[in-house]
């Protein structure tokens, strides 16, 4: 079997915050061309874990590798322009820029085309027609989609989202679920954080689970809803 | 509509440059003022209306380039023209040493450090006083340049606003927005927030560079509690609030209206107007935080060049 | 030489630790950066000054009837203006308080005048060896060591001082525990205008009063709280030491000019090294 370099990669990640340590040394490993679920229960470091691999925090000890190449040591926006894409917990527009300007505000070079792209990808999900809005005026389901084109104008080769069924309507959640599928089947590798068990068992090919910042299973989503250890971190001893 | 604008734009524009053949000294001096304060309050907006880090000692870079261009004059016996531009990359380069460690911070640590800026300089031109003259001031060779020193700031007034226009409708403009709406979604889109915190800073340190060094050279001298007052900081900041910041005419307008209230009914009560202003500023943020038109471009979705 | 250096420094150090700690508690409780921290404790040496001159009081008695009066326009300040910018973005609540603080000062100027005022108290110093102990210096620092225990005692004991320190660590919870968080904002900015007023009447005795005065404790009182770490108040009384001697080491070999220098060198260099403060703290 050819050693393919994964797209992401983690050893021994640790992070501690004054006492608290909240993740406590995460391995693994993500392919291209995949999607991937991060569960667990709350507190159990997961937004602590995204946090350090796109440069919000740093993290204590251990390796981060995008392609073979270590980010562990680099700024937020590096890592952003390194070919990580990222939606947050609760959608962070920019609210006094229009929709059209949220898009174009994170690409260089030239302007034309960048509109051209930005009014194309709103028109993927349909909100043309409030390209000259304030974000801050949108519904919130407009607002995540919005932050979601946003992140994809970049073109990253790795997505890391989330929550992103939080706080969003079945029809939404569907056309964002088929267009992370798509993502995939464009050789993106996406990784999620999700609370929604469905969504995590009807998308991610693999999934991870965290309890008090430690990896305690890794497998295909039937594979881990039967796991003991992930039963009782869930639901107590 | 556009072609009412620019006409009116330029009606303006030639009267106001024919306007020292026909005014008196003290309208010439008033009208010299005006665009002093257009160009001040246009560059403090570079920084704080567009970023969103509250700059407290702006007044920091005017009296540097004060400085700079006085000792330039007096000294080395330069062109006033050339010192006043040189009075400007004394201000760029105060913005570079002060901006480098304290950008990397969050705004209030900013805001902070901003703050102290004023009284350093201060102590800095006392100790200095081979140079600068310390309490005592400095004099420069007299010269009754008021009519051409007009010009030249008209002309910076201009230029500060036009600079901020071509920065509202640029990307690098959106991108220092971002800064001021979520810094770290922004950092998490890519963008380098530090270098262009830097770069509004720099840019918002010309202006007051050339003025300051302007003014030194329209007065004929110049003292630390002259050129580093906190009221000319306060002042910026009441213009830029009142009028609107963020936008591009809203500095202009703040600059205009209040520097006409200040002469006609302030000037009166020296020691009231300044209260006023602290007033202002406190109504201002609490009711009108975008300022005039601010508020006019939210309510009729203006564009962004207003 | 280094001897005398730290017996100024500590005696100044308290008073710095005092007024700080108020500074400290309005940012920790509410996120608010008062920038008129400093106008409030010119205003706290200005009711001294007025009680010595006009009533003839002794001006230690002052310091609590000081401390009593900024309390209450502390908590007018809060009530009518401060809590509306609490949730807004922090660049509103610094420019309110800049707004604020620019009004107190030009309004003590008109009431005033600029000219100095002194309340002549005791002067002269206590020397032990060869180190010369300032009066009015030893006395502002156990006042100012006596008031911050007392501050401390009620952030840890009492039932309002603990539902500051809970506000502080976290409004949410704050609430759902059933803390009353407005009423906690008052208190807060009450005590914070005691504390620098306090520090404005102790340093009535040793200083010129000057409508000024107040605008460098307000940079100062950051610097110790960025010494010690935002949000760590026992860190506050360190930073402040720490600044003390500082300023007192720097005076041997500056002139007196710079050593307002020496403390925003020291505030950028922090900043820049260790942001979380030398003690460590909670990020803004």
């Amino acid at each position: 079997m050819a050693a393919v370099t994964p797209v992401l990669a983690l050893h021994d990640v640790r992070k501690s915050f004054g006492g608290v340590t909240a993740v406590h040394s995460v391995s693994f490993a993500l392919e291209g061309g995949r999607i991937y679920g991060l569960i667990g229960p709350n507190g159990s470091g997961k937004t602590t874990l995204f946090n350090c691999i796109t440069g919000v925090e740093r993290r204590d000890t251990g390796r981060i590798l995008l392609k073979g190449q270590p980010i562990d040591g680099l700024k937020a926006y590096q890592i952003a322009r390194a070919g990580i894409g990222r939606t947050f917990q609760v959608t962070r527009v920019f609210p006094e820029l229009t929709a059209l300007e949220n898009l174009l505000v994170v690409t260089r070079g030239d302007r034309a085309a960048a509109e051209r792209r930005a009014a194309e990808l709103l028109a993927f999900v349909k909100l043309d027609r409030l390209r000259g809005e304030f974000a801050g005026n949108l519904s919130y389901g407009q607002q995540k989609l919005v932050e979601f084109v946003r992140m994809l104008m970049r073109d990253p080769e790795l997505i890391l989202l989330d929550e992103p069924a939080a706080g969003v309507n079945r029809t939404l959640l569907n056309d964002l679920l088929d267009a992370v599928r798509a993502l995939r089947d464009q050789g993106r590798t996406v990784l999620l954080v999700e609370h929604d068990m469905k969504v995590v068992m009807g998308l991610c090919e693999t999934v991870f689970v965290l309890d008090h910042g430690e990896k305690i299973a890794e497998g295909p989503p039937g594979v881990i809803q039967a796991d003991e250890r992930v039963i009782e971190a869930y639901f107590g001893r | 509509m556009k072609r009412a604008v620019l006409l009116a734009l330029g009606v303006t524009v030639v009267a106001l440059a024919v306007y020292p053949a026909l005014g008196t000294g003290y309208g010439v001096r008033s009208a010299l003022q005006t665009f002093m304060w257009i160009a001040l309050a246009g560059s403090w907006n570079i920084i704080s209306g567009l970023t969103g880090y509250v700059s407290f000692g702006h007044v920091a870079f005017f009296g540097a380039g004060a400085y700079a261009g006085a000792i330039l004059v007096t000294s080395a016996g330069w062109p006033w023209p050339v010192a006043a531009l040189a009075g400007g990359v004394a201000a760029i380069l105060l913005a570079l040493i002060i901006g480098y460690p304290c950008l990397r911070l969050k705004g209030p640590y900013f805001a902070i450090a901003m703050l102290g800026l004023n009284e350093v300089l201060r102590a800095l031109v006392s100790y200095f006083e081979g140079l600068t003259g310390g309490g005592n001031g400095l004099s420069l060779p007299t010269l009754d340049a008021s009519v051409p020193i007009y010009y030249v700031m008209g002309l910076l007034a201009v230029a500060v606003t036009g600079a901020a226009y071509l920065i509202v409708t640029s990307r690098f403009g959106l991108r220092l927005m971002t800064i001021r709406e979520d810094e770290v979604a922004a950092e998490a889109m890519g963008i380098d927030t530090f270098h262009h915190k830097l770069g509004a800073l720099l840019l918002s340190a010309v202006g007051p560079g050339i003025a300051g060094a302007l003014m030194a050279r329209d007065q004929g001298y110049i003292e630390p509690l002259s050129v580093f007052p906190l009221a000319t900081t306060v002042t910026m900041i009441v213009m830029v609030l009142f009028g609107g910041k963020g936008t591009v005419w809203g500095p202009v307008l703040g600059a205009v209206v209040l520097f006409i209230a200040q002469e006609l009914v302030w000037a009166r009560y020296p020691y009231v107007h300044p209260l006023l202003f602290g007033a202002i500023i406190v109504l201002v943020v609490l009711a009108m935080p975008r300022g005039v038109l601010g508020l006019l471009q939210m309510r009729y979705r203006l564009p962004r060049t207003i | 030489m280094l001897g005398q250096v730290i017996v100024s420094g500590i005696l100044s150090g308290a008073l710095y630790a005092m007024v700080a700690l108020g500074l400290a508690l309005i940012f920790g409780v509410m996120r608010v950066i008062n920038i008129a921290h400093g106008p409030l404790l010119m205003l706290g040496a200005y009711c001294t000054w007025l009680l010595y001159v006009g009533l003839g009081l002794n001006p230690l008695l002052t310091v609590p009837v000081s401390m009593a009066v900024l309390f209450v326009i502390g908590l007018v300040l809060q009530r009518t203006l401060v809590f509306r910018v609490v949730d807004a973005p922090e660049l509103s609540s610094l420019l309110l308080t800049f707004g604020v603080s620019i009004a107190i000062v030009n309004l003590a100027q008109l009431v005033f005048t600029s000219d100095l005022r002194a309340v002549e108290y005791i002067t002269g110093s206590w020397v032990i060896g060869r180190l010369a102990f300032s009066k009015p210096r030893v006395i502002a620092f156990l006042f100012a060591l006596g008031v911050t225990a007392l501050a401390f005692l009620f952030l840890q004991r009492t039932r309002l001082g603990k539902a500051i320190r809970a506000t502080s660590q976290s409004r949410e919870v704050a609430m759902v525990c059933g803390i009353d968080v407005g009423r906690v904002h008052m208190f807060t900015f009450g005590l914070a205008s005691a504390l620098a007023a306090a520090g404005g009447a102790l340093l009535a005795v040793i200083v010129a009063i000057q409508p000024e005065m107040g605008g460098v404790w307000t940079f100062k009182s950051f610097l110790v709280i960025v010494l010690g770490g935002a949000g760590n108040y026992p860190g506050a009384l360190l930073g402040g030491m720490l600044l003390g001697l500082v300023e007192q080491l720097a005076s041997l070999f500056l002139t007196t000019q710079l050593s307002e220098v020496v403390a925003y060198v020291l505030l950028v260099v922090v900043l820049l090294v260790r942001p979380s403060g030398l003690l460590g703290g909670r990020q803004t």
